[in-house]
């Protein structure tokens, strides 16, 4: 019926020439990093301190590794807030399967995870077998999943974390267990998403759900196992978070579950799906973890941080909108 | 100055002289109606004719790039779709805007709801009025329903209690049939005939020729943006009228080549999904191009989407005939066999614009290039250069987005993804929709060589030039059924239009 949709010439979309916009979206984010850590050595010299170098990088390494999951299942135009429940779940578990004792700890992790890929496998059930926009989906399952380790503890939480897991709050000059870690999963995930068939069918799915129906992809089982490797990556950001506090707390990592998000975002991943990677998410995450030890160092009110953190992510995706064509 | 006011009497629309292009192409050239007051007005056309971005810029969701608008002997300058409506023009799209979860009564003045003081709603006369308009239009309807509890035919007469709430005098509809049969089609057909009498002058879009016939009392034809006649019903006849809507000889020319029908490939019997399809059974031969015609809506693509297993059969079997004989359930087992559909949707079906060249063309072939479930870059840069090469795919690097090629280079990068499977089947629906005139070309012609290596093709298209030239044989759909086989030989457009915008077809299912 209608006339043949014009297309738009790609080179005027939105007054941007073509060429800002995609080194914008490719390196933005880079160069974001690069002006912070520029204004930090004058701002706030004693970033540079070794210590402090460390300290920040282990801090990264903890958002950083649940981000690699965000960022995932952010590709496959999904959301995950039920991160904060297995935080909770993963340090209950860790203290009361082991009550302290270090040899219990490689069961207790694989207790942790196996139990976090049950909470992925409902999070991508509901989501693609009953169609819950993700957002409700997974706010639900962390209100679930907080409430049911909380009536299993009866809300006292019992047993010792065991001394091993304090490992991770040693660094050999920078380099710690949680730096390792966080780097490690960064090459494995990176490798995965770009050069194997399973990292092409999630940009795939996350680009045009249809279209990769369509091109006989199993959409949903896709989906489904971005959302277990998500809550996988969250347990083995809760270990890390589990041995950096040393016991069992009640708010373990709040907050992490947004600021996640909020690192894959300023990194360039896209909201709908499709675009972005785990360059991106690493620049993303060392941006929040560095604007927040700037303002700690600079001595200024958690409220001021929290203006600051907002108005980075509202300043970042709206630069990435300008120049995003799809938007 | 003089003429205007000489036609303010006359005519209570006048749409002068009105061209409208998009980005070079020319939607509308100098297309003049002029309608007056208690009649109606069928405005007809095949797809693309410009029927649609004429009464888009009626309703002011368009501006004209030339041209006047004269309404009750006033010069329409620059106005909002609000103050079209607030004229009194209503417009009754196809897809209905109506609020599913609120009520009949709420829905007919929504936006203008009447108010008590302090703002709040007049329940007991939103009730009444909309009860005296349902009343008007002689339909019995329990105006506190929700309209999701409609049929859809009482949705629409939602729409036309609306249009009168809004005191229109002039009301287009754009194929209100499309979603009528039987005894609705002619209720509604009783209801435009007492708004006439009541003054209200009616623009009746349709594709079925029959319904024109019974209802118009003028025709205004379109072809290809421009105005071909305007007749007085009487002067017409169904041949005359189809021969004005196809107008010129083919002025296209389409590469053929000659062989031989080969073998059997792929039977379907009595298909049906839970579409408009219903009951379609064809058979397809090595490398042949059938032609499937038939107006948008008329179940070609819901026909692509079974073929391929994209939508589950409610009836009838697919089968693949040769040593294979496979049967599939879903798109994969389909690729499988060797049957690709290169969907008619290219931007939400086909193409993953955020994603680059390269990957989408691989994207179905990435079993081929992986070792160990790793992917062989330079195998994956040979498949995607001989792509380029073979289709001449023009883009400044294999990894550019999708997004950034033009119409015909996209619609070449999904082909090009599907060719790769190395296909015994390819289903192309609306290959050469928004594509300029050399890409055409460039993919008829691939569609030859296609037929040359044997492999099958089934075309859809709305435009009958491209399916009589490209086409061995052509079926023509209607309501859901394949109403009629034609051969090339005998292929006409005027008798494919006669076929496929015969009545009835679906009086026979309900």
């Amino acid at each position: 019926m209608s006339v043949a949709k014009p297309y738009e010439s790609a080179t005027s979309v939105g007054g941007w020439p073509l060429r800002l916009r995609l080194f914008i979206a490719n390196y933005g984010v880079y160069i974001a990093l690069l002006a912070l850590l520029l204004a930090a050595t004058v701002l706030t010299p004693r970033l540079y301190d070794v210590n402090t170098i460390a300290v920040v990088m282990r801090q990264a390494s903890q958002l950083g590794i649940v981000a690699i999951g965000q960022t995932l299942i952010l590709l496959v135009a999904g959301l995950d807030l039920s991160v904060g429940g297995i935080f909770l779940m993963t340090s209950i578990v860790v203290a009361d399967v082991t009550n302290g004792r270090d040899e219990l700890v490689i069961p207790a992790i694989l207790i942790a995870l196996a139990l976090g890929a049950l909470v992925g496998l409902g999070n991508g059930v509901l989501v693609t077998k009953r169609r819950v926009p993700p957002f409700v989906a997974t706010l639900g399952m962390l209100v679930l999943v907080k409430g049911a380790t909380q009536a299993y503890t009866k809300g006292v939480p019992g047993g010792f974390v065991p001394d091993i897991l304090g490992i991770v709050n040693q660094s050999w000059f920078v380099l710690s267990i949680p730096l390792l870690l966080w780097l490690g999963l960064n090459a494995a995930f990176i490798f995965v998403l770009r050069r194997t068939v399973y990292g092409r069918k999630v940009y795939a799915v996350g680009s045009n759900i249809e279209a990769a129906r369509l091109s006989g992809i199993s959409v949903d089982a896709i989906r489904i196992s971005v959302y277990i490797l998500g809550s996988c990556l969250a347990v083995a950001s809760g270990i890390v978070l589990t041995g950096y506090v040393g016991y069992v707390d009640r708010f373990i990592g709040t907050g992490l579950e947004l600021d996640s998000i909020a690192a894959a975002i300023v990194g360039g991943t896209a909201f709908v799906g499709g675009r972005g990677g785990l360059l991106g998410t690493i620049a993303g995450v060392l941006i929040i973890q560095i604007l927040s030890t700037m303002a700690l160092l600079m001595g200024l009110d958690i409220e001021v941080q929290f203006i600051i953190k907002g108005l980075v992510i509202l300043g970042a995706v709206t630069l990435y909108s300008l120049a995003n064509v799809e938007a | 100055m003089g003429a205007r006011h000489k036609s303010m009497s006359e005519y209570i629309l006048e749409m002068l002289n009105i061209s409208k292009s998009f980005a070079g192409v020319q939607a509308l050239k100098d297309v003049s109606i002029r309608c007056r007051p208690g009649r109606v007005y069928g405005l007809v056309g095949e797809n693309g004719a410009g029927k649609s971005t004429l009464m888009k810029i009626l309703a002011g969701a368009y501006q004209a790039d030339v041209g006047e608008i004269i309404y009750k002997g006033q010069r329409r300058e620059g106005a909002s779709a609000g103050d079209v409506i607030d004229s009194g023009i209503s417009i009754i799209y196809q897809e209905l805007a109506l609020v599913p979860r609120m009520s009949v009564a709420e829905n007919i003045f929504l936006g203008r709801e009447p108010q008590r003081a302090f703002g709040l709603l007049d329940l007991k006369s939103l009730h009444e009025r909309a009860a005296e308009l349902t009343e008007r239009l002689g339909i019995a309807m329990d105006t506190s329903l929700p309209v999701s509890e409609l049929t859809v035919a009482q949705r629409q007469l939602v729409e036309i209690a609306k249009a009168l709430s809004q005191n229109a005098d002039l009301i287009v509809m754009d194929e209100p049939s499309a979603i009528l049969a039987g005894s609705e089609l002619d209720q509604l057909f009783s209801i435009i005939e007492s708004l006439v009498e009541q003054g209200v002058t009616i623009i009746y879009i349709s594709h079925r020729l029959d319904e024109v016939f019974r209802i118009a009392d003028e025709v205004t034809v379109l072809k290809d943006g421009e105005l071909v006649d305007t007749r007085s019903i009487d002067q017409l006849d169904r041949q005359t009228l189809v021969r004005l809507m196809v107008g010129r000889p083919l002025d296209e020319i389409f590469p053929r080549t000659d062989h031989e029908k080969g073998e059997l490939v792929l039977v379907a019997e009595d298909v049906s999904t839970d579409t408009i399809l219903e009951g379609a059974s064809l058979e397809l031969y090595k490398g042949e191009i059938l032609g499937i015609a038939g107006m948008v809506g008329s179940g070609r693509t819901e026909l692509a989407r079974a073929l391929f297993g994209a939508d589950p059969l409610t009836s009838g079997t697919i089968t693949l005939t040769g040593d294979k004989g496979a049967s599939w359930s879903n798109p994969a087992q389909a690729i499988e066999s060797g049957l690709v559909l290169v969907p008619e949707d290219r931007k939400s079906h086909g193409l993953f614009t955020s994603l680059s060249v390269r990957v989408n063309i691989t994207l179905p072939i990435l079993s081929r290039i992986t070792r160990f479930g790793v992917l062989q870059s330079q195998a994956e840069d040979e498949v995607v250069e001989e792509a380029k090469h073979r289709l001449s795919i023009v883009m400044a690097s294999a990894d550019q987005e999708a997004q950034y090629l033009s119409g015909g280079n996209q619609q070449k990068v999904v082909l090009a993804k599907w060719l790769e499977t190395h296909p015994a089947i390819v289903i192309l629906d609306e290959p050469t929709r928004g594509v300029d005139v050399g890409a055409k070309f460039e993919i008829y012609k691939l569609m030859r060589q296609l037929n040359d290596r044997g492999i099958a093709i089934v075309m859809i298209s709305s435009e009958l030039p491209e399916v009589i030239g490209m086409s061995d044989r052509i079926l023509v759909m209607n309501d859901g059924r394949i109403v009629g086989e034609v051969a090339q030989e005998e292929a006409t457009e005027a008798g494919i239009i006669e076929l496929a915008t015969m009545a009835g077809a679906k009086a026979k299912v309900s």
